[in-house]
C-alpha cells in the first residue's frame, strides 16, 4: 500500500527471502523498521490471485508475488 | 435468463426449490427480534442527544428514577472506557456517549421500566446539562485548516498521526505516471461529484432483548447480520468475556450492512443485570434514520485521459467519504473499488472525513456506488465526446484477469466483459430507445470477502439430515446451504433441514459481510459434506466387505464394483451398528473469494415541466459464478438495483444547522416503492469462481454499484444535462434543466 512507502522510501517493489508472509514480514521489517508492525495491522494479503485475511502463516514459493493490501470488508 | 459459460450441470444446485423458511415468513409464524415477549420483560428507552456536538455536563436521573415502573438507569458510566486505539473503541463510545456527544441523536442514558410508556416518561424526565460545541457538517468544512475538532479521541490511520485531526483515514494509491498520460492524452475530462447520505432502509428496525441471569450470563436474542460479532462487541462494550455472553439469532428484516454492528445490545444487558429482569428495546423508524449508520456522503474530483481511439490512459481521483462522529474504512474502499479498467497510470488519495453525523455503516459494497458514480459518468462522457457507444467503449477497456485493480493486485478471473456482452446481446440493448426517452449504461464490481465459517451436518436415522450453520439467513442461505448439501450427498433438497443456530450450538462464524455467505459458509457445508461422504463410504466398505478406497459416492449411494449400491437412507439406518451417529463438523477461513461484476441499462423519462424522472424500462447483468438458487440471485440483483435507483433519485439526509436530521421518516425520506418502478429485468451471468467447488461468487452488493451511474447517464441521454450531484431529485434536475 503507498502508506506504507514512508517506511520504504517510496520504494513500492520488494524482493525479499521468505517462506511465509511472517517470514516476509519480518524481513521486511529488518530492512525497513515499523513497516512489519503497519503491515501486521492493516493488512490483507493477495497471493496466487486470492485475498487471505489474516495471512500470517500463509505459505509462500521462492518466485511467487505477494501483495500487501487494506484489509477488505462489506455490507 | 441465465448467460452461462461452460460449467458441470448439476441435479439440485441452480433449481429453484421454495426456501425452507418460506412459510414461516409468508404465514408471520417466522419470529423477528421484537417479538420475543419473557416472563417479566422490561421495557427499554434511550436518551438522545438533542444537539449535534456538546461536552456532556452532568446527567440527572433522579426524577426518572423516582417515578412509578421505573427500574434502573444507564449512564456512560455504567460501561468501562476503552483506549481510543482499542478497536472496539468506537463502537463502544457510538453505543453510549462518554463525556460528549458526537451526533445528534447519540444516546447519552437509557431507562429500563415496566412498559414502553412508563420508560419513555422516565428518559424524557433525565436532565443532561450540556455545552454545545461547533458542528462540522460538511467535507469542506472537516477538512479546512481551521477546522473544529469533529471527535478528540480520533487519530488518522494508514499514515503517521499528528495528532487531533478530522480525518479517520488515508488511503493513496498510485501507479505510472500520471501527469504524463494526462499531457499526453487527446480527451480529458474532469468533473467533480458529490453525493450526500443514505440509509440502508431495511425494513425492520433494530429490536434485541437481553437477559441477565444470577450466574451473570446474558442471553441475548437480536436481528443482525451475524451473532457472533454482536456477542464479542457486546462484550468488549461491557468489559465481559465472550463466555458470559449467548446470542440466538432472530429472523432478519433486512440489513445490507447496516447490520453489521451494534447499538442497543450492551445497554440492554446492562439494564437486565442491574434489575435482574429481560429488558427489550426497539428501535423506532425515526431512532432508525436518526442514529443508525447510513452510507456516506461523498465528494470526488475525477480526471480521466483518453486517446482518440477509445484506449483509457490515466486517471486522477481525489476522493473524501463523510464517515460521520467517528472513524470507518469507507474512503479506503471506495478508492479499492474504483474504476476496474486497464488503466496503465492512475493516482488516487482517498480521505475518511469526521462529520458531527451519525456514525456510517456499511452499505453493500460500501463506498463503491459513490466512486462508480463518478467514474462511470465520466467514462460515458468519453464515449460521447468520441462517438463511441458507451457499451463497446467500456468493452475496449474492460479489465481481465490479470489486469491490476486500483490498489495495485492483478484480478482474478473475473467476468467482467462477459456481463458486458451480456447486455450487448440482450433484447432490451437492442430495441429501440422509447420516444422522449434517454437510454443509460454503467458498470460496477465488488470484491467479495471469504473470511470465517463453520458448519456441522447431522444426518438423522432415515437418511434426512439437518444443515447447522452460523450464518443468519439474509438473503436466502437456509436454501442454498440445503442445496449445496443435496448436491453433495445425493437427497433431495426437502430431505434437509437447514438452520441458523445460537453461538452456542455451532462453531465461530463472522459476520456476513463482503457477500460471504453462500460462497464461505457454503463451502464449509460442502466441506462437511464430502468429511461424511468419506465416513459413508468407510462403514459401506465395511458392510460390503471390501476396502474403503474401492466404494465411490454416487448419486446418494455408496457403489462399489459386484455390490448393490448402499442408499444413504441404508447406510443411516445402520449407523449404531457401522460407528456411531453420522456427523462431521467444518470450519474455514475462506480465501478466493471471487470479484462479481455487473451491467446495468435503463431507459427514463424525465418530465421536463417538473423535473421527475420516471424509469422505464431497466436490466441488470451480473456475474455470479454460479447461482446456487437462481430466484435469490435475482433478488438481490432486483434488490441492489432498487436500492441504487433510489439512491440515485431521491433518498437523501437532509440535515439542519445543528446537524438534526430534518426528514427522520419513511413519509419525508423517500425510498422507492414497487409503484415507482418497473420489474427489473435481471441476466445472471455464470463465469465460475474457481476458488469455490462450485463457482460461486457472491451477489449481494454489486446489484447497488452501477444504478447510481445507470440512472444519471440515461438524463444525461434523455435531457443533455449531466447531473453530478445527488440525489437527482425533481427539484435539483429542473433546476439543472433551466440552466442548460
Amino acid at each position: 500500500m503507498a502508506d506504507h512507502r514512508r517506511f520504504t522510501g517510496g520504494d513500492q517493489v520488494i524482493e525479499v527471502d521468505g517462506a511465509t508472509v511472517a517470514a516476509i514480514v519480518a524481513a521486511l521489517d529488518e530492512r525497513y523498521p515499523g513497516l512489519g508492525e503497519a503491515l501486521n495491522t492493516a493488512s490483507s494479503v493477495g497471493l496466487h490471485g486470492e485475498i487471505h485475511a489474516e495471512p500470517t502463516y500463509l505459505v509462500v514459493g521462492d518466485d511467487d508475488d505477494v501483495y500487501f493490501v487494506a484489509p477488505l470488508t462489506g455490507g | 435468463m441465465t448467460a452461462t459459460e461452460n460449467r458441470p450441470t448439476y441435479k439440485y444446485v441452480g433449481t429453484r426449490p421454495v426456501r425452507h423458511d418460506g412459510y414461516d415468513k409468508v404465514t408471520g409464524k417466522a419470529r423477528f427480534a421484537a417479538d420475543l415477549m419473557l416472563p417479566g420483560q422490561l421495557t427499554g428507552a434511550m436518551v438522545r442527544s438533542p444537539h449535534g456536538h456538546a461536552k456532556i455536563l452532568s446527567i440527572d436521573a433522579s426524577a426518572a428514577l423516582a417515578m412509578p415502573g421505573v427500574k434502573a438507569v444507564v449512564t456512560g458510566e455504567d460501561f468501562p472506557t476503552l483506549d481510543p486505539t482499542d478497536p472496539n473503541h468506537d463502537v463502544s463510545v457510538n453505543v453510549m456517549a462518554r463525556g460528549e456527544v458526537y451526533y445528534h441523536g447519540h444516546v447519552v442514558a437509557a431507562v429500563a421500566a415496566t412498559t414502553k410508556a412508563e420508560a419513555q416518561a422516565a428518559a424524557a424526565a433525565i436532565q443532561v446539562e450540556y455545552e454545545l460545541l461547533p458542528v462540522v457538517l460538511s467535507i469542506d468544512e472537516a477538512m479546512a485548516d481551521d477546522a473544529p475538532i469533529v471527535n478528540s479521541t480520533n487519530f488518522t490511520r494508514f499514515v503517521e498521526s499528528t495528532g487531533e485531526s478530522n480525518l479517520g483515514t488515508v488511503n493513496k494509491f498510485d501507479r505510472g505516471d500520471v501527469d504524463a498520460a494526462m499531457s499526453d492524452a487527446d480527451i480529458v475530462i474532469e468533473r467533480e461529484f458529490n453525493t450526500v447520505e443514505v440509509h440502508q432502509g431495511y425494513i425492520e428496525p433494530h429490536a434485541c432483548t437481553a437477559d441477565t441471569g444470577a450466574d451473570g450470563k446474558t442471553t441475548v436474542w437480536c436481528s443482525s447480520q451475524g451473532h457472533f460479532a454482536v456477542r464479542s462487541l457486546t462484550a468488549a462494550v461491557l468489559g465481559w468475556e465472550n463466555a458470559r455472553v449467548k446470542v440466538t439469532p432472530a429472523e432478519i428484516g433486512g440489513g445490507f450492512g447496516g447490520k453489521t454492528t451494534i447499538y442497543l445490545e450492551p445497554v440492554a444487558a446492562r439494564l437486565s443485570e442491574k434489575t435482574g429482569r429481560p429488558v427489550k428495546f426497539a428501535m423506532s423508524r425515526e431512532e432508525v434514520l436518526r442514529a443508525t449508520g447510513p452510507a456516506p456522503g461523498s465528494k470526488i474530483k475525477l480526471k480521466v485521459g483518453a486517446n482518440n481511439d477509445g484506449e483509457l490512459v490515466a486517471l486522477d481521483c481525489w476522493m473524501a467519504y463523510a464517515t460521520g462522529g467517528f472513524m470507518s474504512f469507507a474512503a479506503m474502499t471506495g478508492a479499492m473499488s474504483i474504476a476496474s479498467y486497464k488503466l496503465p497510470n492512475l493516482k488516487i488519495d482517498a480521505y475518511g472525513v469526521l462529520t458531527n453525523m451519525p456514525k456510517s455503516a456499511a452499505y453493500r459494497a460500501p463506498s463503491a456506488p459513490q466512486a462508480a458514480f463518478a467514474v462511470e459518468a465520466v467514462i460515458d462522457e468519453i464515449a460521447e465526446r468520441l462517438g463511441r457507444d458507451p457499451l463497446d467503449l467500456r468493452l475496449q477497456n474492460a479489465a481481465v484477469e490479470g489486469d491490476l485493480t486500483a490498489m495495485g493486485m492483478p484480478h482474478p478471473k473475473i467476468g467482467f466483459v462477459e456481463t458486458l456482452e451480456a447486455i450487448k446481446n440482450s433484447e432490451h440493448y437492442n430495441s429501440a430507445v422509447p420516444d422522449g426517452a434517454g437510454r443509460g449504461v454503467a458498470t460496477g464490481f465488488w470484491f467479495n470477502i471469504g473470511e470465517q465459517s463453520s458448519a456441522t451436518v447431522n444426518l438423522n436415522e432415515d437418511g434426512t439430515a439437518t444443515v447447522i450453520t452460523g450464518s443468519p439467513d439474509i438473503g436466502g442461505s437456509r436454501a442454498s446451504m440445503a442445496l449445496m448439501a443435496a448436491e453433495e450427498l445425493g437427497i433431495d433438497v426437502y430431505s434437509i433441514t437447514p438452520i441458523v443456530a445460537d453461538t452456542e450450538s455451532v462453531g465461530f462464524t463472522d459476520v456476513t459481510e463482503g457477500s460471504r455467505a453462500t460462497f464461505a459458509t457454503g463451502m464449509a457445508v460442502v466441506n462437511a459434506c464430502r468429511d461424511l461422504i468419506t465416513d459413508l463410504c468407510g462403514r459401506a466398505a465395511k458392510v460390503m466387505g471390501v476396502e474403503a478406497e474401492a466404494v465411490q459416492w454416487v448419486d446418494g449411494a455408496a457403489v462399489s464394483d459386484g455390490h448393490d449400491p448402499l442408499p444413504l437412507a441404508a447406510l443411516t439406518k445402520q449407523a449404531k451398528r457401522t460407528g456411531g451417529p453420522l456427523t462431521a463438523t467444518a470450519s474455514l477461513n475462506a480465501a478466493g473469494a471471487g470479484p462479481s461484476f455487473a451491467c446495468h441499462l435503463a431507459d427514463v423519462m424525465v418530465d421536463e415541466e417538473t423535473g421527475q424522472t420516471t424509469v422505464l424500462r431497466y436490466t441488470a447483468a451480473q456475474d455470479a459464478g454460479t447461482a446456487i438458487h437462481p430466484s435469490y440471485v435475482e433478488g438481490q440483483m432486483q434488490g441492489g438495483s432498487v436500492q441504487g435507483i433510489g439512491w440515485a433519485l431521491n433518498e437523501e439526509y437532509i440535515f439542519d444547522d445543528d446537524g438534526a436530521m430534518e426528514n427522520a421518516s419513511f413519509l419525508d425520506y423517500r425510498l422507492p416503492v414497487a409503484s415507482d418502478l418497473p420489474m427489473i429485468e435481471t441476466i445472471i451471468v455464470e463465469v465460475p469462481n474457481p476458488a469455490h467447488p462450485y463457482g460461486v461468487r457472491g451477489v449481494g452488493e454489486t446489484g447497488i454499484v452501477p444504478p447510481l451511474a445507470t440512472i444519471a447517464n440515461a438524463i444525461a441521454s434523455a435531457t443533455g444535462v449531466r447531473m453530478t450531484s445527488l440525489p437527482m431529485s425533481p427539484p435539483k434536475l429542473l433546476a439543472a434543466l433551466n440552466e442548460r
